[in-house]
């Protein structure tokens, strides 16, 4: 049971950051199907920093988590830049340039990463270790029974996402830049007509959702394997689009939807441990979330209403 | 001073007039643009390269080496520059396939990223009921196509549905059962139909096969796609069908105004299922003169990373099957001359999939790039007529 907990959370949470990175943007009426794409980018930028880092300046590379965390958000704020270019500025098709992003944003992260292992390193490798994160336990919360797990065994990088969800959360919908931001999806000619330049407000939101999708990134590189390496892409971002979309482009009800994500996925393997099942098993053990993801939007797609203008560009002359 | 600034204006009206000249013909722009493109995403891969410190144009040469283009210095026996070309074709066949399911899915305004998932569930149901069985081969190859067309159109089709009945969008489905088809196939794969040895599903059998392999003739061991003849014939087929069809229309009409298409009384929804399938149907036939061709077994755990370069080719062809079967020649000359590239001038192969990218990056902005040149052009008319009066 506890181990359902703790795995179900650090897989959770990720994802979580991730979606309300979505959230940002969707909400400003910019389709972000580029979230895979940014959150490879991101932990590969991160996990590169870190490595030549503690490779040139002889620093053990469990030190620099921290700095691993922020610059992964940087990575992927770059990287989403080229997602508003497009979008935003070249006016292409936000689904297909979130596509384009994804795609390219492998190939480069792979090549560079094989190019650089072997001209650094002199490494044939695909992969680049970025060390074991530390993990801790709450002493006097964990012995709370059942719910007690949450507090055994954390990832650092699990109370980061949580303070930035809560500052998120806050700036969505307290702050008059939330405001003005889920205007920008509704009514983007209301936020024209109150003096505020819509593709402003848009390009800001993309970029936050880039620096959320870096950090996502950058914990699933610590959580699920203790390297960067092309096997980032297992379609997470895709997920948390998922999740999104259950969550009814809101916060909170998102939320709900990743921890169910999180549970299903370590309750699976936890039952695959549980039958004994032979190791061949563990395919269809890793279709859960998936086969999930599907019921879960044929039960809730229809009744969800999507932001008015997601997807359009915003045009002034048009009304 | 004054002097300075007419002739700094004088340079620039020059450039942009040069510009237009290579791109303002609307006429070309079909052919000018895609070029252009393509020109611009390999002068970044040059950069890219000459920061490794390597030859960009010895590099790019190997590449057109390796796929058949250009002569090698020497060939091993039985290979010369005809059968590394027919080895091209046989790898562009499935290719052309793929990029024609994007396209038929882009003109009823759908965007099929499942094209992967469609293509290993058509290839892995055509090796198992016709691969492994010994029928004669000219009752196995038909078999072998209207499986995978089934098996494609099946998954394409329940895409669609779940669109039109759920309003579930087609990207994020599609993916779904990407992940599902890659894992649940590589279960089975592991399960009934492994070769110990090479970690593969088992050969099937060379009745089935689409491609003749190593026939002999001049001298040489050739490999012989027999699809390839079929894609450019389905390739006028689809043009003519999308052109000419009452379904064709209403594919295009619902692509380019949903409500409008309402509204002139198509039935939507029906119209998007029939997309998705026609689309599947493609990608099948991909997955079949892949899986049964262009190799002879299927990777476990592995989606075919040409479902995603179809649609950097889809792109960059403008969706026109005619334009399709120029680029995926160019993206099948990338992607497959690179192994002899990586070997020969010391670059990494994986910077065939960084120029395919690129290409898919600026293709993006075919539109974008139409619409500046549009008003470029009437800006600089305007201006030059301006100077005219002066």
């Amino acid at each position: 049971m506890d181990t359902l907990i703790i795995d179900g959370l650090s897989f959770a949470l990720p994802l979580f950051i991730m979606s309300i990175g979505g959230i940002y943007s969707e909400r400003s009426g910019i389709t972000n199907l580029a979230i895979e794409g940014l959150q490879g980018f991101g932990a590969f930028f991160g996990a590169l920093s870190v490595v030549l880092l503690s490779h040139f300046f002889n620093i053990p590379i469990q030190k620099l988590f921290y700095l691993a965390l922020l610059l992964s958000m940087v990575g992927g704020m770059i990287f989403s830049l080229l997602h508003g270019l497009l979008s935003i500025k070249f006016k292409a098709n936000q689904v297909i340039s979130g596509v384009v992003i994804n795609i390219l944003a492998m190939a480069v992260t792979v090549f560079l990463t094989t190019q650089i292992n072997n001209m650094v390193f002199g490494a044939m490798s695909d992969k680049f270790q970025i060390g074991t994160s530390q993990r801790f336990t709450i002493p006097l919360l964990s012995k709370i029974p059942i719910l007690g797990a949450i507090f055994k065994n954390i990832y650092p990088f699990e109370i980061v996402i949580v303070f930035m969800a809560i500052f998120a959360y806050y700036v969505f919908y307290k702050t008059r830049f939330g405001l003005r931001l889920r205007a920008c999806g509704d009514n983007p000619h209301s936020v024209d007509a109150a003096g505020v330049e819509v593709s402003k407000v848009q390009f800001k939101a993309v970029m936050i959702s880039g620096a959320l999708s870096g950090l996502g990134g950058i914990s699933f590189a610590y959580s699920i394997s203790t390297n960067f390496s092309p096997a980032i892409y297992m379609g997470y971002g895709y997920l948390a689009i998922a999740a999104l979309i259950f969550g009814n482009w809101e916060i909170l009800p998102t939320f709900g939807a990743c921890l169910l994500f999180g549970f299903a996925r370590a309750g699976g393997y936890y039952m695959g441990q549980l039958l004994k099942l032979p190791s061949t098993f563990s395919d269809l053990i890793m279709t859960l979330p998936y086969v999930l993801t599907l019921l879960l939007l044929i039960f809730f797609s229809k009744t969800n209403r999507a932001p008015r203008a997601l997807g359009e560009i915003y045009d002034k002359g048009k009304r | 001073m004054r002097e300075v600034k007419v002739v700094e204006k004088d340079k620039k009206n020059h450039f942009t007039g040069f510009v237009l000249k290579l791109l303002g013909n609307e006429k070309w722009q079909f052919l000018t643009i895609p070029i252009f493109l393509i020109a611009l995403s390999f002068v970044v891969a040059s950069v890219i390269i000459l920061i490794l410190g390597k030859n960009p144009l010895m590099a790019f040469f190997n590449l057109m080496q390796g796929a058949g283009i250009m002569p090698k210095p020497s060939y091993a026996g039985y290979k010369s520059i005809l059968t590394d070309f027919l080895t091209l074709l046989n790898f562009m066949t499935p290719m052309i396939f793929a990029s024609l399911a994007v396209a038929v899915a882009l003109k009823g305004g759908l965007f099929n990223i499942g094209v992967s998932g469609q293509m290993l569930l058509g290839g892995y149901l055509a090796t198992v009921l016709v691969g492994y069985s010994g029928l004669n081969a000219f009752v196995a190859k038909p078999l072998v196509l209207i499986i995978g067309i089934l098996g494609g159109a099946m998954l394409g089709g329940v895409v669609g549905f779940l669109k039109h009945k759920f309003n579930i969008n087609e990207v994020v489905s599609s993916i779904m059962f990407n992940y599902i088809i890659q894992y649940v196939l590589s279960f089975f794969i592991h399960t009934k139909y492994i070769d110990p040895v090479s970690r593969q599903s088992k050969y099937i059998n060379s009745a089935a096969r689409l491609t003749l392999v190593n026939v002999e003739r001049f001298g040489l061991k050739m490999d012989l796609p027999l699809g390839f003849i079929m894609a450019i014939v389905l390739s006028i087929g689809i043009k003519l069908f999308l052109d000419k069809s009452r379904v064709g229309f209403e594919i295009k009409a619902v692509g380019a105004n949903p409500k409008g298409a309402r509204y002139a009384g198509i039935n939507v929804g029906k119209t998007m299922i029939t997309t998705m399938a026609l689309s599947g149907a493609f990608a099948g036939i991909a997955g079949a003169t892949y899986y049964l061709g262009y190799f002879a077994s299927i990777q476990p755990r592995v989606l075919p990373s040409m479902g995603f370069d179809a649609i950097a080719v889809a792109l960059l062809g403008n969706n026109n099957p005619y334009g399709i079967l120029a680029s995926s020649f160019i993206i099948s000359i990338i992607e497959k001359g690179s192994t002899y590239m990586s070997s020969i001038a010391g670059v990494r192969q994986e910077i065939a999939s960084v120029i395919t990218g690129l290409i898919l990056l600026f293709s993006a902005t075919n539109v974008y790039i139409q619409h500046k040149i549009r008003t470029t052009k009437e800006k600089y008319k305007y201006n030059m007529g301006k100077e005219l009066e002066e």
